[in-house]
């Protein structure tokens, strides 16, 4: 389920689209990509960077170990410095800028104001959708799930206030009423 | 030599020009109403503070934020003396004026003992040093945020241009209203009397701008509402949501994306180069080669259409990479040579105190030493880039720096215009860790922007590039010998540290016409050592500057980063040598640092010292001043699968006054596992001029599953602020290895303490 996976298994998944015009589902929003400025290899980091502007997305290493570049694709938790578009398709992708609004933040961004966790933050939004896509899965995740789970690198060293931030919205499933919990979801 | 004659000489008969050295500074920084001049949304009282229609202030902003928590820091210390919540005090981009200057990173460079600056009761020697250092960095005016000195800056010079504009408001509400004003009250930024009259600071401001600045004082201590209180960041809203902008993220109209490569060796060049299939490459535009005059190596530059074809054009370009015309540099042989020079050089004594040679064969025992530590790069999570607009003689350029002077400067060079012709922004840092004290990457980025006619040019450095081209923390290795006594008590401690000096370097590069014939002695060679707190009677304590030819910057904590490791680890040598606990063995060597004293007793409370661990744990202690700011560290530590695990960090702070005690604390966690990184994993290998590291899985920093619990506990202190942004990190590092000497018995002498994974992914 890691990126890699993704990446190496997916890059001929689509390649009956490569002549047709490209789109990406990002947000919510359909976007038309044009064949002159994005290619099927293109990874997505580089697509939501330099083509849709959407730069909450980082770049760190381009080689899928530090994380800063976290989006989630179908729900799950990628990497997409090393995801090619064409192994994106149609699967709906969801950056920081829409993981939650100014006037609904997600749970997660909240805990991370309460819990003063960035510093320098170019790591946070990385480590937020990390965090999100794990809450989705795992509703109580252990200190051992949090850390197998959110392997991105932060130089600032808030790793400490992440782990609490996590588990002060960790709580075991059958306990909380439904509707008091906000999975993070893929928009329509 | 000359120069330093003529500080040394002003030194000497400055005695006598201390007198009234007190409250100037601050009012000769305070700047006028036209160094902010008013605009539309506000009226200038001085050069920092402008007062908004609405009544908030609009605060002159010099220092960047990186992750350090200044910009939330310096707005409180505004707040408080001006009485308004924090919210509403707004940053606004501070011009380059030479109030903006940072003094106290000049005062900190002065090589002084600390006997000698205790607040109160400082020498002679060292009021006439600050008095002529203060007077020259006031005039060289260089915006730079590094050192930890932000708060130390601003500490009087904030409240101060606070408290004058609170007094000049009040004056024009006073002489508006005919009341009295030390009858009128001031509270969430409205002024008001006990008889009915109220108006927020808004109304007053233009009554009040160019009134008569009399001298006041910032508040008491006992009537602060906001210093000392963990007010919550106020950067963190766009942190969270992808909003906040760093340089790399500067998006422009036409703008074309370009990455550098500088081949794979330090000072090597682009020789014979084949650009067809590179131009070839979809969405590339065009190949741009970088001369080694823009303040960097020479380069390689693809300009395309995204980064990620500016990637794929540099991988299909075929270069011929010249070897640098120096000799080959090889990080082994430097820690062979740096060894052979501290054994047999006496080096620059930085302290001398006693007779070493007479204690030395005198003294009942005699314990030797020698530790290594390697080259490290910073690594800060944004990568590094520059993003330039070259159009009618102007230029426009974007980039995360802590040194804006030297930013402007350097664009201004490579575009061969005046520095008015250049407007700089910078965006927040994706991290800085003395990376960006260096402006190498503004020249490129310039240059190629010349080539474009005008469109933008964002360049990139590849993470690759970054570690490959840092400017490294030096390697550095210390040679140490004790005398102790019949009880195991030190007679004499001798140190020889050797290294390359950074701080002339740095000058050469930022600075060059500061730049001497002969290297200055560099205070940051020695940092940690010559000022270590442990009472021995006969001390010498010296540095032998090398120069090895590997490009070497600041790098957080800079000398302390090694320093801390060689001293606490070797007085941890003595304790167990003396058989006797290392806290204790600390304390009884601490009678005349009560400050340190203190500080070692409350982290060593706090972390159950001598009290049981689970089998295979143990704890290791390490103490250490740095920038001001007293630290002790705790660590509880085991070893799994052969390697180091620490399970829980307890540090103790004396940072003296404690403007955001949540601040501090989220420093001390950053410095760390900052320093941990290094310590376990930290290592950068030069082979034949090649840095042999290039990104995190060859250069493994710690992750989520490795990071410690961390617990920061303060001592009480009224002093003026000491540093934070550093003072974290110098002492992780010797308390692991303490703790593992406990573990195993054997003495780690040399950095990383880990096994590393070197080269493979």
């Amino acid at each position: 389920m890691t990126l890699i996976d993704n990446a190496g298994a997916g890059v001929c998944v689509q390649q009956e689209e490569r002549d047709a015009r490209m789109e990406l589902s990002v947000n919510g929003q359909a976007h038309d990509l044009p064949d002159e400025s994005v290619d099927p290899a293109m990874p997505l980091l580089w697509v939501l960077r330099d083509v849709l502007q959407l730069t909450g997305t980082k770049y760190g290493c381009g080689v899928a170990a530090c994380g800063a570049c976290t989006v989630h694709v179908a729900g799950q938790a990628v990497r997409s410095c090393v995801l090619p578009l064409s192994a994106v398709g149609k699967q709906p992708v969801r950056t920081i800028e829409a993981l939650g609004s100014a006037v609904a933040p997600h749970a997660l961004q909240r805990a991370w104001i309460e819990h003063q966790v960035p510093q320098c933050g170019y790591c946070q939004s990385g480590m937020l959708m990390a965090a999100a896509a794990l809450l989705a899965q795992n509703p109580d995740p252990s200190d051992a799930q949090i850390d197998a789970a959110i392997t991105n690198i932060c130089r600032c060293g808030t790793y400490p206030r992440i782990r609490a931030a996590i588990r002060s919205l960790a709580r075991p499933a059958p306990a909380v009423p439904a509707a008091r919990r906000k999975p993070p979801k893929a928009k329509p | 030599m000359k120069r330093r004659g003529f500080v040394l000489g002003a030194i000497g008969s400055g005695a006598a020009l201390i007198v009234g050295w007190g409250a100037m500074p601050q009012r000769s920084r305070l700047g006028t109403r036209s160094t902010l001049p008013a605009q539309a949304d506000g009226i200038a009282l001085n050069g920092w503070i402008r007062i908004a229609p609405d009544g908030g202030v609009l605060l002159a902003m010099p220092r960047v934020e990186m992750g350090q928590g200044v910009h939330t820091a310096l707005p409180m210390l505004v707040a408080e003396e001006l009485d308004l919540p924090l919210a509403r005090v707004r940053l606004v981009p501070a011009a380059a004026e030479t109030i903006y200057g940072n003094v106290a990173l000049f005062l900190a460079a002065l090589p002084f003992h600390p006997s000698e600056e205790e607040p109160g009761r400082e020498s002679g020697r060292l009021k006439a040093g600050r008095w002529i250092v203060g007077k020259l960095a006031r005039e060289l005016g260089l915006s730079v945020t590094g050192g930890s000195t932000s708060v130390v800056d601003a500490w009087e010079l904030l409240r101060y241009a606070a408290a004058t504009a609170r007094a000049q408001l009040l004056g024009a509400a006073a002489l508006q209203w005919k009341l009295p004003v030390s009858e009128l009250n001031a509270e969430d930024g409205v002024v008001s009397h006990s008889s009915g009259p109220r108006a927020h600071y808004g109304q007053f401001a233009a009554a009040a701008a160019g009134t008569p600045v009399s001298d006041v004082q910032p508040k008491p201590r006992s009537a602060w509402k906001l210093i000392g209180t963990a007010a919550p960041r106020t950067d963190l809203a766009g942190k969270v949501d992808g909003s906040a902008r760093y340089g790399i993220d500067v998006r422009l109209p036409e703008m074309v994306y370009g990455v550098l490569s500088m081949g794979p060796t330090l000072g090597g060049s682009p020789g014979t180069m084949k650009t067809d299939a590179a131009l070839r490459v979809s969405g590339v535009e065009r190949v741009v080669q970088i001369g080694g005059d823009t303040g960097t190596n020479a380069g390689v530059v693809v300009l395309a259409r995204s980064t990620w074809h500016a990637r794929r054009g540099l991988a299909a370009l075929e270069v011929e990479w010249r070897p640098p015309p120096a000799r080959l540099i090889d990080s082994e042989r430097i820690a062979v040579a740096l060894e052979a020079v501290a054994r047999e050089e006496r080096g620059l004594a930085f302290r001398s105190r006693g007779d070493v040679d007479a204690a030395e064969s005198a003294a009942a025992r005699r314990i030797e030493a020698v530790y290594h530590a390697p080259y490290l790069a910073h690594a800060a999570m944004e990568p590094i880039s520059c993003t330039a607009r070259v159009a009618g003689g102007k230029v426009e350029i974007w980039a995360s720096t802590q040194v804006p002077d030297f930013a402007r400067a350097a664009a201004a060079i490579a575009a061969g215009v005046p520095v008015d012709a250049v407007t700089l922004h910078v965006p927040y840092l994706g991290g800085g860790f003395g990376r960006r004290l260096d402006a190498d990457f503004v020249g490129p980025a310039v240059r190629v922007a010349m080539e474009t006619s005008g469109r933008p040019v964002q360049l990139i450095w590849p993470r690759e590039e970054d570690i490959r081209h840092d400017f490294y923390r030096p390697a550095g290795v210390a040679v140490m010998s004790a005398g102790l006594d019949a009880n195991g008590l030190p007679v004499s401690l001798r140190v020889t540290t050797a290294g390359d000096a950074v701080t002339p370097r740095w000058i050469e590069r930022n600075l060059p016409w500061m730049a001497g014939p002969i290297d200055l002695p560099d205070k940051t060679t020695s940092e940690g050592l010559f000022d270590q707190p442990y009472g021995v009677p006969n001390q010498r304590i010296a540095h032998v500057a090398t120069h090895s030819g590997v490009p070497v910057g600041y790098w957080r904590s800079v000398g302390h980063s090694h320093n801390a490791f060689f001293g606490e680890s070797f007085i941890d040598e003595l304790a167990h040598a003396a058989g006797r606990d290392p806290v204790d063995f600390r304390l009884a060597l601490l009678a005349d640092s009560p400050r340190h004293a203190e500080v070692l007793r409350l982290a060593t409370q706090k972390a159950g010292w001598g009290s049981a661990l689970p089998a295979g744990r143990a704890r290791g202690v390490a103490l250490h001043e740095s920038f001001g700011s007293v630290v002790a560290w705790v660590a509880e530590v085991s070893i799994e699968a052969g390697v180091p695990r620490v399970h829980r960090v307890v540090c103790a702070v004396d940072c003296g006054t404690v403007v955001n005690p949540g601040i501090v604390a989220q420093q001390i966690e950053s410095g760390v596992i900052f320093g941990l990184s290094a310590a376990l994993h930290g290592r950068i290998d030069i082979v034949g001029s090649a840095v042999q590291q290039q990104n995190f899985p060859d250069y493994p920093v710690l992750k989520m599953a490795d990071a410690p619990r961390i617990e920061t506990h303060f001592v009480p202190s009224e002093r003026p602020p000491g540093g934070m942004g550093e003072p974290g990190t110098p002492g992780i590092g010797p308390a692991v290895a303490n703790a593992l000497f406990g573990l195993t018995g054997v003495r780690a002498r040399k950095l990383p303490l880990g096994a590393v994974n070197s080269g493979s992914p």
